[in-house]
């Protein structure tokens, strides 16, 4: 087992004649949790999209747990342990909240026929009720998605991430748009799975507030490069950080 | 279970809107289902054999309907290509049993597979790119199959028509609409069953994550593509059924049938039926059959009244006419 | 087949191609500045064309207007409607429920409406002749036979097309438009008018079908099915990659050239095929088509 659950080496990304990501190195440890951030137009997001295997990098290696997932397609990442969000809700708008988070499941709901035919199936149905409890969505189970207000329905992109079983889970902007009493409550839920269920995590985030608090290690992109690394405390202090953020995200921290 | 990581959202009022209340529906659903199997058990009994002839269609119609709610309603994907897999059941089915003499339950299977084998071929190759190339490559597909079934003198008679000759089980032989008609409507309910059993499954459940968000989708390990793919498969195989359905009772086919106005057809009645739900595929297809039925005394505002339907009902019942009164019904009950 | 006769079937093929391709390219330019700005396959380009042929045969042959009349006011009335059909009956269906499968089937039922009409006012019931626009006089081109309409035909179509291109390259509307097919949002932010622009683009496409419509009919049996044609023009767009304007025009010349073609080597009965044939096989060698590029990857 490596002792890196992610590991990318060399990454860049070329949209036509531009360079979003340049020679871009990340480890992910596993069991910890891990921010990506940087000002507006840095590259995070493109590569948050190639770790998730929705963007084809130019060059570079990802490793998941050892293994070379450069070239695996986007679908091939939930059987893999790896979940994502996404930074503008992709939701299944017009299902209930129960089904988005059983299409969640849907790479363990295929175990025996019975299971695949099934509306519920056995081995995934209790798991599904625990995650809607967890996230405080078990009232608004038969509730469209796209009826949910906005914090519902972040949540509920987590909660169908979550019925993936992670071990890895991509979390692309999880505070934004959430008031102050909400990211508390995310900052709790995202310390409770990695400390306790042992889920590695990965978040692109602009809100410092969250970043600063849960995370154990915290990576700097400026321009596709990166610029620091390291715990939240050394980040902060980091000139070329602070240059970098002059005049725009520092109003956060 | 931890709970207290999710005491600082709001919790939900006690009673929110779109809680459906699952005992009363499935009652009605049961009731339902009660009448409509007794009506089509007492109807050989009552009704005329040209009754019967209407009632076959109508549930050729359903099945065809069904088919394209899978691949359009389920899928999100359009396909324009129903007739002709529709004419590729009926030809493949009526050969089997006019040159081979197969029994008709074998020759019925092998019409949907043979439809359902083509309609994965075009699907894997229009596919390849954006999501409406299917609906172009197969409108162009219906046109050109349309050809084959009018050119194509020794299988299907070309411009001549194919006599289909009775569906044969044994020494039993299905001559007439009542005879056909017990066949008819168990193959019917068999698809009404698969399309429900489909759909409540983990492939219908990623078929509508397709439709709903294909990034999502494939976040979710679901093969978008693959899905997408299964899907018009599917939906040819469903109209190659109905075509073998109606060579039970047809002893007569011709090319002029399956052309892009029957494809427009059924997509009128999933349309009007309401996209996306079983009840609305086959309660459109009963409806508007019906409707098209005496249409079919005046040919020439046919086209009109089809185009004016589909524009009106994409621009104020998107849902379709069965979602369409439900939400008046529920308005009205709310003062 | 000797090597003189295939080498005389080319020349016409070409020749003939290059005529009828203008016009689906036309066709295909037409639908494919829709599906840029719009990503709405529009099904009833055809039965454009189809209405706006019976408009310019109206007005010529029952109300005997000169043709310098008959031709700005069939452009004009096909640019109303489209426009109109775009802001009274597409905006609607959008804000009713924004899916994109909707507006296809809103053009679908326009296509039906439109074709029901014709039928319905007698003149779509007899296959019908434009009458001669100009008298049509045999000129050889190598060993290609081809008429002076013929020439007219593709002389206007190509001025047409260069008209197009100089409008969406250097007017304003043409930016605007262009801004439109490749962010909505963005150019909404920066104050163009989406539905102003989205009528535009209708009333052109409409204009442009019935400029096809125009070159078309002399050369073609009037019937309320004529418009089919926009098969042709489909199989053209995807040719050129469906987003790509000048790969609309070089599909529609391709697909002139390649239904020439399969006419003169193969069989008339045959056309029908080409287009079905020339798609599937542009899905399976190069499925962006010969100009489009990859297709944008969707921002997550």
């Amino acid at each position: 087992m490596a002792e890196n659950l992610l590991e990318v080496t060399d990454l860049t990304v070329r949209f036509g004649g531009l360079t979003a990501v340049n020679k871009f190195d990340i480890a992910v440890q596993r069991g910890t949790i891990h921010a990506l951030i940087g000002p507006n137009g840095a590259g995070k997001s493109t590569t948050f999209n190639c770790i998730s295997r929705f963007y084809e990098p130019t060059a570079g290696r990802i490793l998941l747990n050892g293994v070379d997932v450069t070239r695996s397609p986007a679908s091939a990442m939930a059987g893999l342990g790896v979940a994502r969000t996404f930074q503008n809700l992709e939701l299944f708008g017009e299902l209930t909240v129960f089904e988005n988070v059983m299409i969640g499941a849907h790479v363990h709901a295929g175990r025996s026929w019975a299971d695949a035919l099934s509306a519920r199936p056995s081995g995934v149905v209790d798991h599904i009720e625990h995650l809607l409890q967890r996230t405080g969505l078990t009232a608004y189970r038969n509730t469209v998605a796209r009826n949910l207000d906005f914090g519902h329905q972040k949540l509920l992109e987590l909660a169908r991430a979550l019925a993936i079983r992670p071990r890895l889970l991509l979390l692309d902007e999880p505070a934004a748009g959430l008031r102050n009493r909400e990211i508390a409550a995310l900052d709790a839920l995202l310390t409770d799975l990695c400390r306790r269920e042992g889920i590695t995590i990965l978040l692109v985030e602009h809100v410092m507030q969250l970043v600063m608090a849960i995370s154990d290690r915290v990576t700097v992109l400026n321009f596709g490069t990166k610029i620091a690394e390291g715990t939240p405390d050394e980040v902060r202090n980091d000139p070329s950080v602070i240059e970098a953020y002059l005049g725009q995200e520092m109003v956060h921290a | 279970m931890s709970d207290k990581s999710v005491l600082m959202f709001p919790r939900p009022k006690s009673d929110t809107p779109g809680l459906a209340k699952p005992g009363s529906m499935l009652l009605t659903q049961g009731a339902l289902m009660a009448l409509g199997a007794a009506a089509l058990i007492v109807l050989p009994f009552l009704v005329t054999g040209y009754v019967l002839y209407i009632a076959n269609l109508l549930l050729v119609f359903i099945v065809l309907c069904l088919g394209l709610h899978l691949v359009i309603g389920e899928t999100g994907q359009f396909a324009l290509a129903h007739a002709a897999f529709y004419g590729i059941g009926i030809y493949t089915s009526g050969l089997a049993g006019n040159a081979l003499g197969w029994p008709f339950p074998l020759s019925m299977l092998l019409a949907g597979l043979v439809a359902g084998a083509v309609g994965l071929v075009i699907g894997a190759v229009a596919l390849r790119m954006r999501d409406i190339y299917l609906a172009l490559a197969t409108f162009a597909f219906g046109e050109a199959m349309q050809w084959v079934f009018l050119n194509w003198d020794q299988v299907t008679g070309g411009p001549n028509g194919l006599r289909i000759s009775p569906a044969r089980l044994g020494s039993l032989e299905v001559l007439t609409d009542r005879q056909a008609y017990p066949v008819v409507v168990i193959v019917a309910l068999l698809m009404i069953v698969l399309t429900v059993v489909i759909s409540r499954s983990r492939l219908g459940r990623s078929f509508r994550a397709v439709r709903e968000s294909d990034v999502a989708a494939m976040a979710m390990g679901i093969p978008v593509r693959r899905a997408k793919i299964t899907a018009f498969g599917l939906s040819a195989f469903y109209a190659g059924i109905a075509g073998s359905m109606f060579a039970t009772f047809s002893t007569y086919i011709h090319p002029d049938s399956l052309g892009f106005q029957t494809t427009i057809l059924v997509l009128t009645m999933v349309v009007v039926g309401g996209l996306g739900s079983i009840t609305g595929a086959v309660g459109g297809a009963i409806v508007f059959g019906l409707i098209s039925e005496f249409l079919r005394q005046t040919p020439s505002y046919q086209e009109i009244i089809y185009g004016l339907i589909l524009i009106v009902f994409m621009m104020y019942a998107p849902r379709g006419l069965f979602a369409f009164v439900r939400d008046l019904m529920g308005r009205m009950a709310r003062g | 087949m000797t090597i003189d006769v295939v080498f005389l079937f080319l020349q016409q093929g070409v020749a003939s191609g290059l005529v009828i391709g203008s016009v689906y390219a036309l066709i295909a330019l037409a639908i494919v500045v829709i599906f840029k700005t719009s990503e709405v396959p529009n099904f009833s380009q055809g039965e454009m064309v189809m209405a706006a042929g019976y408009i310019a045969l109206y007005l010529l042959v029952f109300r005997s207007m000169p043709l310098w009349i008959v031709m700005p006011a069939t452009i004009l009335a096909a640019y109303a409607g489209a426009a109109l059909f775009r802001r009274l009956v597409l905006n609607q269906v959008a804000r009713a429920n924004g899916s994109p499968v909707n507006l296809v089937i809103a053009t679908l039922g326009l296509s039906y409406v439109l074709r029901g009409f014709v039928r319905q006012t007698g003149f779509g019931d007899t296959p019908r002749s434009f009458p001669p626009v100009i008298e049509p006089q045999s000129i050889m081109i190598g060993q290609a036979a081809v008429t002076t309409l013929d020439l007219v035909i593709l002389t206007t179509a190509v001025l047409v097309m260069a008209a197009f291109f100089w409008m969406f390259k250097y007017t304003k509307i043409g930016r605007a438009m262009r801004a439109v097919g490749m962010n909505p949002k963005a150019a909404q932010l920066v104050g163009v008018d989406l539905t102003r622009i989205h009528m535009i683009v209708w009333g052109l496409s409409g204009g442009i079908s019935a400029i096809a419509a125009l070159l078309i009919s002399p050369k073609v049996l009037m019937t309320a099915d004529m418009g089919s044609i926009v098969t042709m023009g489909f199989a053209a767009a995807i040719v050129g990659g469906f987003t790509s304007l000048p790969g609309a025009v070089v599909g529609g010349f391709l697909i002139g050239i390649i239904e020439n073609f399969v006419g003169l080597f193969i069989s008339s009965r045959a056309i029908v095929l080409a287009p079905f044939v020339a798609i599937m096989l542009v899905l399976v060698i190069r499925p962006q088509g010969l100009f489009g590029g990859r297709v944008e990857i969707k921002k997550v």
